[in-house]
C-alpha cells in the first residue's frame, strides 16, 4: 500500500474522490470545504449551504459554528434535480424541500460542543454526498464541568 | 437565471407524520404519589415500578392458566432517519412508564415518546440533537424516563437533562449537567423524589469523577452534587494514593437509577467501576467509592453510608446494578443486591452492615469473598502484556439490567449471565474523552449460558433456575398472576412459573432484549410493554451474538379481547 501526504484538496482530486462518477460512485463523505458560521451581536449565528450544480454535496461541506445556540441557516439549490434536507434540531429535526433553484431557510437549536450531521433524504442522496457536518466548538458551561483540575487532552 | 424558488422555512420532521401533537392530561404524579405507586397497579410511575426497585406488579389478570393466550397488543417502531451516533450500537433499554393511559417512554439517540397505551397511537414525540461524536462507552442508549410536576424528565447523550411539558412534549428546561468533552454522557432514567430529579452521570470508561445530581423539578437549578470520588483529605480520601492524580479521573459512576426509602430518606446508589478499569497499578488503594452501594441523604446528598463490594477492582466489575429494597420476616430492612462480581450481597439499609454474601453464578474465578465479606483476589491483569482470563467478564454475573422481587413467594428472581473475559493489562496514559481501560480486552465467544435464578433473600438458597443456551441481558418483571417475565437475546419473550420456574409461554419479538419491561392495565384490561433491540455493549456481555438481528420495536402483550 502506498499512501500520499499534502494537500488534501489535490489528493481528493488526483484520486477522483470528490466528485460524481468518477473513482466511488459517488462523492466521498467529508471532502467538501469548511464554512465559518457569523456571529450576531445576540449570539445568534448565521450561515448560508449550497448545493452545486451535478455535484451532489454541501457547499461548505462542513460548517464550523463558534459556540451551540441558534443558527439562521439559508439553503440554495443551485443543482438541476430537486433535493431536501433533515437538519438536526433540538426538539424534532427540522426538514425543507428543495426543488430545483430553491432557496430556503432552516432555524435551528443546537448544544455545543459536538458534530451533527445533515443530509438530503430523498433516494440515496445522503450516500452519493449530499450529507453536511455542522461542527460546533466551545465548552460547555463551567458550572457543568466536574470538580477537579484541567485535564489533559489529546 | 431567473430568481430562486422560495423554499420557505424549514418544518419540524413531526409535521409530516400522523403525530397528535398532544396527550391528555393526566392526574398529577407527585412525590406523594409515587409513594403509593404500589396502591395503584394499574400505572407504571416510576423507573422501577416503585421506589424500591422490587419489579412487581399486584395486577393478576395475566396468570398462569391463561397466560398461553398472551398475544400482540400493539407494536410501536422507533425507528431513525439519518446519521446517529453509536449507529451500530442503539438499543431500545428503557422501562416504559405509563399513567392512566398514556405512555411515556425514551429510546435510543435522544428521542421520547407520548404514546396512548391501548392503540399505540403516538401522541407527541421529542427528539433532542445528539452529537455525532459524543464519547459512548456502551453504545446510542436511554434508560427511561420521569413522569410527574406535570412533566417528562429525560436524560441525553450529551449530558443534559430536559424536562418536556408532558401534555406536549415541549421542552420546559433544559441543564447541561455534564462535561462531553471530559467523556461525560447520560443516559440513566431520572428519579423524582421530593421536587427533585435525581440523575447519575455515564462515562466510567473515559476517566471521568463519577458523581449523582439532584436538580430541581421546576427549573432544573441544582440543589446538590455528590461526587463518588473523594478530593483529598475528604473521607475515604485515604483509598487513593496521596500524592497522584488518580482520584481526579478515578470514575464510580452513577448510571443506573437509584432506589430510595422514603421512610429512611436514603437513596441507594449503586456506583461504577474505577478508573482506568484493569490497570491498579496506578491506584494503589481500595479506591472508595468505586464498586460500592452508597447510601445518600436525599436532602443534602452527603454521603450517609456505603459498602464496597469490590475494592480495587481489576475486572471492570461495576456495582451500578439495582439495591432492591425488602424487609424480612422479622421486619429488618433490608437491601438486595447482585454484582457484577457473581456475589449476592445482602445489607442491612439502615446502616450498610452485610448481612449475608454468596454467589449466585456458577463459574467466579477472580477472587473469592468469604460468608464474613473478606474479599481476596486471586487471578487479575498485573504483569504488562500477560493475558489473563476470568469468571465473570467485565459485563458480570448480572449486568446493569434488573432483578424482580415477588411479594407473594418472596423470591429475587436474577438474570444471570455466565460469560468470561481475558483482559491484557496495556498501561495507557490519561487523556480526556479517550477510553481510559489499562487494558485489551477480549469477552468469550464460547463457553457461555445464563438462567434466571430465584434466590430467596434470606436464606441465600437457589429455589430453581431456568436455564438458557444464551445469557440473560434483560431485566426481570414479576406480577401477582405469579408469572415471571423474562426478555432473552434472541429475542423471546418469556413468561415463566414464580414457583417451578417452567416455562408457560413465548413470543419472538425479532431482536434481541436488553431493557427493563413493565406492566400496567386500562379499563381492567393487564399489557406488558416490551422494548426490544439487541444492542448496547453487545461485545462486553454476549460478543456471541455481535451478529444477531438489531431493531427498536416496542411491543405490547395483553389477553385477546372476546
Amino acid at each position: 500500500m502506498t499512501t500520499t501526504s499534502g494537500d488534501r484538496a489535490a489528493q481528493l482530486a488526483e484520486a477522483g474522490l470528490d466528485g460524481q462518477n468518477r473513482t466511488a460512485l459517488g462523492r466521498v463523505l467529508g471532502t467538501g470545504s469548511i464554512g465559518y458560521a457569523e456571529e450576531g451581536p445576540d449570539g445568534k449565528m448565521t450561515a448560508t449551504v449550497r448545493i452545486p450544480e451535478d455535484e451532489l454535496c454541501w457547499e461548505p461541506g462542513t460548517l464550523i459554528l463558534p459556540h451551540g445556540g441558534d443558527l439562521e441557516l439559508t439553503l440554495i439549490n443551485d443543482d438541476k434535480n430537486t433535493h431536501c434536507a433533515v437538519l438536526p434540531n433540538n426538539g424534532d429535526p427540522k426538514i425543507i424541500w428543495l426543488v430545483n433553484h430553491a432557496k430556503g431557510t432552516a432555524s435551528l437549536n443546537l448544544d455545543g460542543p459536538g458534530t451533527y450531521y445533515y443530509g438530503s433524504t430523498t433516494g440515496n442522496d445522503e450516500g452519493r454526498g449530499l450529507t453536511g457536518a455542522i461542527v460546533i466548538g466551545g465548552e460547555v458551561p463551567d458550572e457543568a464541568k466536574l470538580d477537579r483540575p484541567p485535564q489533559p487532552r489529546p | 437565471m431567473t430568481d430562486y424558488v422560495d423554499a420557505g422555512a424549514a418544518i419540524p420532521h413531526q409535521q409530516l407524520s400522523a403525530v397528535k401533537g398532544s396527550a391528555p392530561a393526566t392526574g398529577n404524579v407527585d412525590y406523594e404519589r409515587i409513594q403509593g405507586a404500589r396502591s395503584e397497579p394499574q400505572n407504571w410511575l416510576t423507573y422501577y415500578g416503585t421506589y424500591d426497585g422490587q419489579r412487581y406488579s399486584d395486577l393478576d389478570q395475566v396468570n398462569k392458566d391463561n397466560v398461553k393466550r398472551l398475544s400482540p397488543a400493539w407494536v410501536f417502531q422507533a425507528g431513525a432517519t439519518g446519521m446517529q451516533s453509536g449507529a451500530s450500537t442503539y438499543s431500545f433499554e428503557a422501562s416504559p412508564i405509563v399513567v392512566e393511559g398514556v405512555m411515556y417512554v425514551s429510546g435510543p439517540d435522544g428521542r421520547c415518546w407520548a404514546l396512548d397505551a391501548v392503540t399505540g397511537e403516538e401522541l407527541w414525540r421529542y427528539k433532542h440533537a445528539s452529537p455525532y461524536d459524543v464519547s459512548l462507552c456502551c453504545g446510542n442508549v436511554n434508560r427511561g424516563v420521569a413522569v410527574g410536576h406535570g412533566k417528562v424528565y429525560m436524560a441525553t447523550l450529551n449530558a443534559h437533562v430536559v424536562a418536556l411539558d408532558a401534555t406536549t412534549g415541549e421542552k420546559v428546561w433544559d441543564t447541561t449537567v455534564g462535561d462531553v468533552r471530559a467523556g461525560e454522557s447520560r443516559t440513566v432514567a431520572p428519579l423524582i423524589v421530593k421536587d427533585m430529579v435525581v440523575v447519575g452521570s455515564s462515562g466510567g470508561e473515559f476517566g471521568t469523577r463519577g458523581c449523582l445530581d439532584a436538580l430541581d423539578a421546576q427549573t432544573g437549578e441544582r440543589r446538590w452534587r455528590s461526587y463518588m470520588i473523594p478530593k483529598p483529605g475528604e473521607p475515604g480520601s485515604e483509598t487513593w494514593p496521596d500524592d497522584g492524580e488518580a482520584w481526579q479521573r478515578g470514575g464510580a459512576n452513577c448510571w443506573v437509577t437509584p432506589t430510595y426509602d422514603p421512610e429512611l430518606e436514603l437513596l441507594y446508589q449503586g456506583t461504577g467501576n474505577p478508573a482506568p478499569d484493569f490497570d491498579g497499578a496506578v491506584r494503589p488503594g481500595d479506591n472508595l467509592y468505586t464498586d460500592s452501594i452508597v447510601a445518600i441523604d436525599v436532602n443534602t446528598g452527603q454521603i450517609r453510608w456505603h459498602y464496597q463490594c469490590t475494592p480495587h477492582d481489576l475486572w471492570d466489575y461495576d456495582s451500578t446494578m439495582e439495591n432492591l429494597l425488602f424487609d424480612a420476616p422479622d421486619g429488618r430492612k433490608l437491601l438486595a443486591h447482585a454484582d457484577k462480581n457473581g456475589y449476592f450481597f445482602v445489607l442491612d439499609r439502615t446502616n450498610g452492615e452485610l448481612v449475608r454474601v454468596f454467589p449466585f453464578v456458577d463459574r467466579i474465578t477472580w477472587g473469592e469473598i468469604t460468608p464474613e465479606g473478606k474479599v481476596t483476589p486471586k487471578v487479575y491483569p498485573d504483569e504488562e502484556g500477560v493475558p489473563v482470563h476470568f469468571w465473570p467478564g467485565p459485563a458480570g454475573g448480572k449486568e446493569w439490567t434488573h432483578m424482580a422481587y415477588s411479594r407473594q413467594t418472596g423470591l429475587i428472581y436474577v438474570p444471570v449471565q455466565e460469560v468470561g473475559a481475558t483482559a491484557t493489562r496495556r498501561r495507557r496514559e490519561f487523556k480526556e474523552s479517550i477510553p481510559y481501560w489499562g487494558a485489551g480486552v477480549a469477552v468469550d465467544l464460547e463457553d457461555f449460558y445464563g438462567y434466571v435464578a430465584a434466590i430467596d433473600p434470606v436464606s441465600g438458597e437457589e429455589k430453581w433456575r431456568w436455564r438458557n443456551e444464551y445469557p440473560m441481558c434483560a431485566s426481570t418483571l414479576v406480577t401477582a398472576g405469579g408469572l415471571v417475565f423474562q426478555g432473552t437475546p434472541t429475542g423471546e419473550f418469556v413468561a415463566l412459573d414464580a414457583e417451578t420456574g417452567e416455562k408457560l409461554w413465548q413470543f419472538q419479538c425479532g431482536s434481541g432484549h436488553h431493557s427493563s419491561p413493565s406492566t400496567y392495565s386500562v379499563d381492567g384490561r393487564q399489557y406488558f410493554a416490551v422494548p426490544t433491540g439487541w444492542g448496547g455493549w453487545i461485545e462486553g456481555f454476549l460478543p456471541g451474538l455481535l451478529g444477531a438481528a438489531a431493531g427498536d420495536a416496542l411491543f405490547v402483550f395483553a389477553l385477546p379481547q372476546d
